[in-house]
């Protein structure tokens, strides 16, 4: 494998330390010196994500090339016959360097050994002698580089050293050390470059010079947390980690962000703690290294949101309602009460399965529907279909969102990616930076959109268009792109390669399967499938969204169960009572309830027997992500009380009904999916856990050059061929769509997501309660005028189902809707397009 | 000497030539006129075969830069460097406020000749007096058709502003400059991209950043050809140059001297020698805080003021700001001195001149208190030593330069303090 450059085809040669290489003519010259020589040249500023700056200069080395002759381009030689070099007089960065043909570099001198241990002396001139107490010791770069290279006793003979700020709260959830900064801006460049939110900067000069926050409230992006890994000392911390143990402590275990299609990587940095009964716990949360999916990045709310874990708000005991009242009981009379409902209901069983359940555990639910003769399995939330779709046309094998760039075209729309997927959002903003033309379509300003409208970019042009739809017609503001936007579909179209991402925001299932078909078919008809790179993905909510798919729920069949309820209903790791206030409803119609949850909620208050279930981190399992590739997560934590992995509990169940005998592992249940759906066919755990290298190269020791992201040694997962990978589609009809109607007085409310909410397993992070917003409805200045509302106003908002009072806010949404966030008030909103009525509370609280 | 004339100092010989009026009937924007005519690549070949060298201080050849700008780029950008912030430079300011047209002129002659659209040019915060007359001048010169649309019907536009810096002594160096007008942090970009290559110039478009003095020398080139400017001058430094004298000299000011002029020229038949009865010259800063100081003798008197002759002597003309120190003066403290102005100016943006710059003048104020070992002077030599050549810019090379040189060249003064004796007298403020 080649390190990748833009064009890696032209090769030249590089002589390091007298051996020469053939590397990509561009390539980074520290990158390239430790993909090909093996050499790790030191750096502090320099991050291979990033752009260079030379700005700490430990990188420097000796620098020359191989002169030729001007008229004839031979090599000029020597009087011993060697080509002669042209140094330059100067050592100079590496990292500022690209390959050249006949660069020589040599980075073994006495000249280089030296500056490198000059700049270390510089280093720790100001740096304070923290390492006993900071966060960073024992994974610090500068500790590791000054231990290899640094000198063995300081000059720098003072007793009042320079003194700084030690806590500054940079937000709620970065806290920064100006003593140990050692302003070498790669949080800064982080987030220029990588995220787009240019909230950190450098004030002052001199050794005054020291990072401030520019946004209000603080340092408030979803990815600030990243900064903390590439932060080459223990400047930047978080605030759910710092002080909390020493990296040497702790026990890596590499798992699956639970939150979205993303399916990040990640690592669980477990110690055993005092605070979990001496038990295995999650310190941190740290970004696992797969290229293909998350690169070196998380978002905040994969690495904040692990408290559910372990809260005391979980269930730990199974519970039984007899007559009236749920209560504990054992495991043995919970089995007990369901295979008594579960064989009174003589076949008319159904379930309905989240999207954060795993792969093993979706499996034995259906063999366990099925033995008894049902054969309805519902996804939930019944919002967002089209997973067939992706199944079909999914980006291609190999596809890597980080190799899009000019040429490229990207399409955005009814997702709001920022909130929904933030990861996507952020390889997908660097593909623009890179040349794509972003294309975001929506009824509603989006995070997104304002990408997509920009035209430059860190000084750089970039490209995009903004579609606005009236509510409800995304389907056919793609269907007719052709004539109504000719230019921007021109641009798609012609594009080397096309990614649409095609969401269920502001519409209805109805409205959210004609728009994924309306994709498919854009993607078909342009021949944008099949292929690495391009093809159609969906955020799809959960983890295991396309797991769902695969293993044969469907969000249909859930409309069909809330239509026509069965006797037992299992409900499995969903809550809907919590998401959706139409759900008691049709739950109090289902004589019996069986549900396997993590949290007691709504929908457990609707049940007779209630399973406490394993979170991801209590157990081993596998999700698909949205670009289709099943990965892996470990067993990191202790079972919180008596919970039982959801596939275990329904294993046992089925060997209690006479279904055969219970399996014994996640491993075995997947075993026994490989040999039934074929699409998993290479999915047993051992393939699933592959490495192979990944540039950059980064954990080891060389925490420098990466930051303290982590190796991946749990696999790098493995993509499920879309059918268009293994053989030809055909586009389909998109169907019509009606339309919610209002009428006078009335609005239509669109749900829509918020990243950080009141969801029961986000709001046992507590440190991140501050960012969630208060509960709010968009509306627009017309329909506020005609309301009487003015910004700020508390509202009511009814609809069928429910009230919730939030507060109003005017802003850029189309006449006749209002914007209505999910899993914001303690009462479940509309997951729907729904109409609403909004009567005012009070006046607006005046500061 | 007499009988060069005033190239750039001409409000000597004539009266209110920085009046529009007056400059143009003193054969005022004649240069741009004919530069018109003899088109790009001649003006090019002109300025190149004056050999007329940079006088912000490096003495690169201005034909020489502007040939690098690409032809076929459609957006190019002329900068002046009016920051003048080297300790003991006065020059620049003198040409704006007595002779600004001539300045006007030749940025406009450099902006035909590389295509650029726009000049700007670059001023020290405090100089907003300044800038406001600029502007002034500016506008007459646009009323009369020397700047914005089809310049002299030659179909060629051009418009001239001035910005004003916020006061940092790096927003001289030409990419902290360019970052600094548009806006950005002040801190020196990372080269290559060179200012004048696509990417590296202001906007990343490519971009000439010249001196205020160099540029100004240009209309008298383009008038009197390349030949008679090359007649001035020694071999390798062509034409005049503005010294900037200050210190103990009896008479300081600017003074317009061939290169060929020696020092001692300079100092005793125009600035009188030495202030104060019953002292003599010492030491010499030839270039300000930022080059190698030099003992005055008799060798270094008789030296001519060009940038071959100079680098004989171990230091740089520089921007010629000479700093003139009797023997009243102790070089430990102007070692300290300028460490200080060093540190305060240091942007931070790279190891060795951030720390290294602070570490210094943390050792040198024990060593003038009186705290000091002769281990110390050893340690800071040695700072200074590592300093050098590790930077991102000429600062931290500048940084080093007065610690560097004052203890080689004059080991006494500092023995003295780390001995104890601090008794010697300490120059006036
Ligand atoms: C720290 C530093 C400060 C500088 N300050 C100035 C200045 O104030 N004025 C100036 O003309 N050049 C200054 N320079 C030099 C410029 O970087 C640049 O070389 C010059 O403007 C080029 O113009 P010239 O070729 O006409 O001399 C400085 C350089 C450095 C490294
Ligand atoms: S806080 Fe960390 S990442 Fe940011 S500039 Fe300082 S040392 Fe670098
Ligand atoms: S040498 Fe000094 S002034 Fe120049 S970039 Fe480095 S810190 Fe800034
Ligand atoms: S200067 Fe190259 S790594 Fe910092």
């Amino acid at each position: 494998m080649a390190i990748p450059v833009k064009d890696d085809t032209k090769l030249v040669t590089v002589k390091i330390d007298d051996k020469e290489y053939q590397v990509p003519a561009g390539a980074n010259l520290v990158d390239l010196a430790k993909w090909y020589a093996d050499n790790d040249i030191p750096v502090f500023c320099y991050h291979p994500k990033l752009e260079p700056v030379g700005m700490c200069r430990m990188c420097l080395v000796e620098l020359g090339s191989i002169m030729r002759d001007r008229e004839t381009g031979d090599v000029v030689l020597d009087d011993n016959g060697e080509p002669t070099v042209r140094w330059f007089p100067k050592l100079q960065t590496a990292c500022t360097q690209t390959a050249s043909d006949g660069m020589v570099v040599r980075t073994n001198t006495e000249a280089v050994d030296e500056t490198r241990e000059n700049v270390l002396e510089f280093l720790l001139t100001s740096h304070p002698l923290d390492c006993p107490i900071c966060d960073k010791g024992g994974e610090c770069p500068l500790q590791n580089l000054t231990m290899e290279h640094g000198p063995q006793e300081s000059r720098m003979i003072y007793s009042d050293k320079m003194h700084l700020q030690k806590h500054v709260p940079l937000g709620d959830l970065i806290f920064l050390d100006r003593e140990r900064c050692i302003q070498c801006a790669r949080c800064v460049r982080f987030q220029d470059e990588l995220v787009g939110d240019a909230v950190l900067g450098f004030h002052e000069r001199g050794r005054r010079l020291q990072i401030i926050t520019s946004s209000d409230p603080g340092f408030d992006t979803y990815f600030s947390g990243n900064t903390t890994d590439i932060c080459p000392v223990g400047a930047l911390t978080t605030a759910d980690f710092r002080f909390g143990a020493r990296p040497w402590e702790m026990t890596e275990i590499p798992s699956i962000s639970p939150w979205d299609a993303a399916g990040e990587n990640i690592s669980l940095s477990m110690r055993l703690d005092r605070d979990f009964g001496g038990r295995a716990m999650i310190k941190r949360v740290m970004p696992r290294q797969n290229e293909y999916v998350n690169e070196l990045w998380i978002s905040d709310k994969t690495r904040f949101g692990h408290h559910f874990t372990r809260s005391l708000d979980r269930l730990v005991e199974p519970m039984v309602s007899f007559g009236d009242k749920l209560t504990d009981q054992s495991w043995n009379d919970a089995y007990k009460a369901a295979v008594t409902a579960l064989e009174g209901a003589s076949g008319d069983v159904a379930a309905i399965a989240g999207g954060a359940i795993s792969n093993e555990d979706l499996w034995e639910l259906r063999q366990l529907v099925e033995g008894l003769g049902g054969s309805r399995l519902g996804a939930w939330p019944p919002t967002h279909g089209g997973a067939d779709l992706v199944a079909e046309v999914g980006v291609g094998q190999d596809t890597n969102l980080k190799e899009l760039g000019a040429g490229d075209a990207i399409l955005v729309v009814a997702s709001d990616l920022e909130e929904e997927v933030p990861i996507w959002r952020l390889r997908l903003k660097r593909a623009q930076d890179r040349g794509a033309y972003l294309v975001v379509a929506n009824a509603r300003p989006t995070r997104m959109e304002e990408f997509a409208l920009d035209t430059q970019r860190n000084d750089k042009p970039v490209e995009g268009a903004a579609v606005r739809y009236a509510p409800g017609e995304a389907a056919a503001a793609i269907s007719d792109l052709k004539s109504s936007n000719k230019d921007v579909y021109d641009r798609l179209a012609d594009a080397t390669n096309l990614v649409v991402v095609a969401g269920a925001d502001g519409l209805d299932l109805d409205g959210n399967k004609a728009l994924m078909q309306a994709c498919a078919n854009l993607l078909i008809e342009t021949d944008h499938v099949g292929k690495a790179n391009n093809g159609l993905m969906s955020p799809i909510p959960g983890p295991n969204g396309m797991g769902l798919h695969y293993l044969g729920y469907t969000p249909e069949v859930t409309q069909d169960i809330v239509a026509n309820p069965p006797k037992v209903l299992i409900v499995a790791q969903a809550e809907p009572a919590e998401d959706d206030p139409t759900a008691t409803e049709w739950l109090s119609k289902v004589d019996t309830v069986i549900t396997l949850s993590l949290f007691p909620d709504r929908t457990t208050s609707y049940a007779s027997i209630v399973l406490p279930i394993q979170s991801f981190a209590e157990r081993d399992g596998t999700f698909v992500n949205g670009e289709r590739r099943v990965q892996r997560f470990y067993t990191a934590q202790g079972p919180l009380g008596e919970a039982v992995p959801a596939w275990k509990i329904l294993t046992t169940i089925r060997e209690k009904l006479g279904q055969g005998r219970a399996k014994l592992s996640a491993a075995a249940v997947m075993l026994e999916i490989t040999k039934n759906v074929d699409v998993f066919a290479e999915m047993r755990y051992k393939n699933l856990s592959q490495v192979t290298r990944q540039f950059p190269e980064i954990g080891g020791d060389d925490l420098y050059y990466g930051g303290t992201a982590y190796q991946n040694r749990g696999g790098l997962g493995i993509q499920i061929p879309s059918a268009a990978d293994s053989g030809k589609v055909k586009a389909g009809k998109v169907a019509s769509v009606k339309a919610t109607k209002a009428s006078k007085g009335e609005l239509i409310a669109l749900p829509i997501t918020e990243l950080y909410n009141r969801s029961n397993a986000f709001m046992p992070s507590g440190l991140v309660h501050a960012r969630v917003a208060v509960p709010y409805v968009t509306l627009s200045s017309s329909d506020a005028d005609d309301l009487g509302l003015v910004d700020g106003d508390l509202v009511e908002v009814s609809f069928e189902g429910g009230a919730v009072r939030v507060r109003a806010t005017v802003g850029d949404v189309p006449a006749g809707v209002a914007l209505l966030p999910q899993h914001l008030t303690d009462e479940p909103t509309p997951i729907v397009p729904t109409v609403v009525t909004l009567s005012k509370i009070a006046q607006p609280v005046l500061a | 000497m007499s009988d060069t004339p005033n190239i750039i100092l001409r409000a000597n010989d004539v009266e209110n030539i920085r009046d529009f009026d007056v400059y143009v009937e003193n054969g005022g924007y004649e240069a741009l006129k004919k530069s018109l005519e003899m088109g790009r690549d001649e003006v090019i070949n002109v300025v190149k075969a004056s050999n007329l060298r940079g006088r912000g201080g490096a003495g690169f050849p201005a034909g020489i830069k502007w040939s690098f700008i690409p032809k076929n780029e459609p957006i190019k950008y002329v900068c002046v460097n009016a920051d003048e912030s080297e300790t003991g430079t006065f020059k620049d300011r003198l040409i704006m406020e007595t002779n600004p047209h001539q300045l006007i002129e030749g940025a406009l002659i450099a902006a035909y000749a590389i295509g650029a659209k726009a000049v700007y040019i670059y001023l020290r915060g405090e100089f907003w007096d300044v800038a406001h007359d600029l502007d002034e001048r500016i506008a007459a010169a646009r009323e009369a058709g020397f700047i914005g649309e089809n310049i002299q019907d030659s179909g060629w536009d051009c418009e001239v502003y001035t910005h004003l810096g916020a006061g940092a002594y790096i927003c001289g160096e030409e990419t902290a400059l360019l970052n600094s007008l548009e806006g950005l942090l002040g801190q020196p970009r990372v080269r290559p991209p060179f200012p004048a290559n696509k990417g590296g110039g202001l906007y990343k478009e490519p971009t000439v950043v010249n001196n205020v003095e160099t540029l100004a020398n240009v209309p008298w080139i383009i008038n009197n050809g390349a030949d008679a400017y090359k007649a001035i001058g020694t071999e390798q430094s062509s034409g005049t140059k503005l010294y900037c004298v200050s210190g103990h000299v009896k008479n300081p000011g600017v003074f317009e001297l061939p290169f060929t002029t020696t020092f001692r020229e300079l100092l005793y038949d125009i600035c009188g020698g030495p202030r104060n009865e019953g002292t003599s010259f010492k030491a010499m800063l030839p270039s300000g805080g930022s080059g190698p100081i030099v003992p005055l003798t008799d060798e270094v008197l008789d030296t001519r003021m060009s940038y071959e002759d100079t680098a004989k002597l171990g230091t740089i003309i520089g921007s010629a700001s000479l700093i003139i120190m009797d023997d009243t003066v102790d070089i430990t403290w102007v070692a300290s001195k300028v460490t200080k102005f060093f540190k305060h100016e240091s942007c931070g943006k790279c190891t060795p001149c951030r720390e290294g710059t602070y570490w210094l003048d943390k050792v040198i104020d024990r060593i003038m208190a009186g705290e000091g070992t002769p281990k110390d002077v050893e340690l800071i030599a040695n700072v200074a030593n590592n300093m050098q050549g590790a930077t991102l810019c000429a600062l931290g090379d500048f940084a080093a330069n007065p610690i560097i040189h004052t203890i080689k060249q004059f080991p006494d003064d500092f023995a003295k303090h780390v001995q104890g004796d601090t008794e010697m007298a300490v120059a006036g403020d």
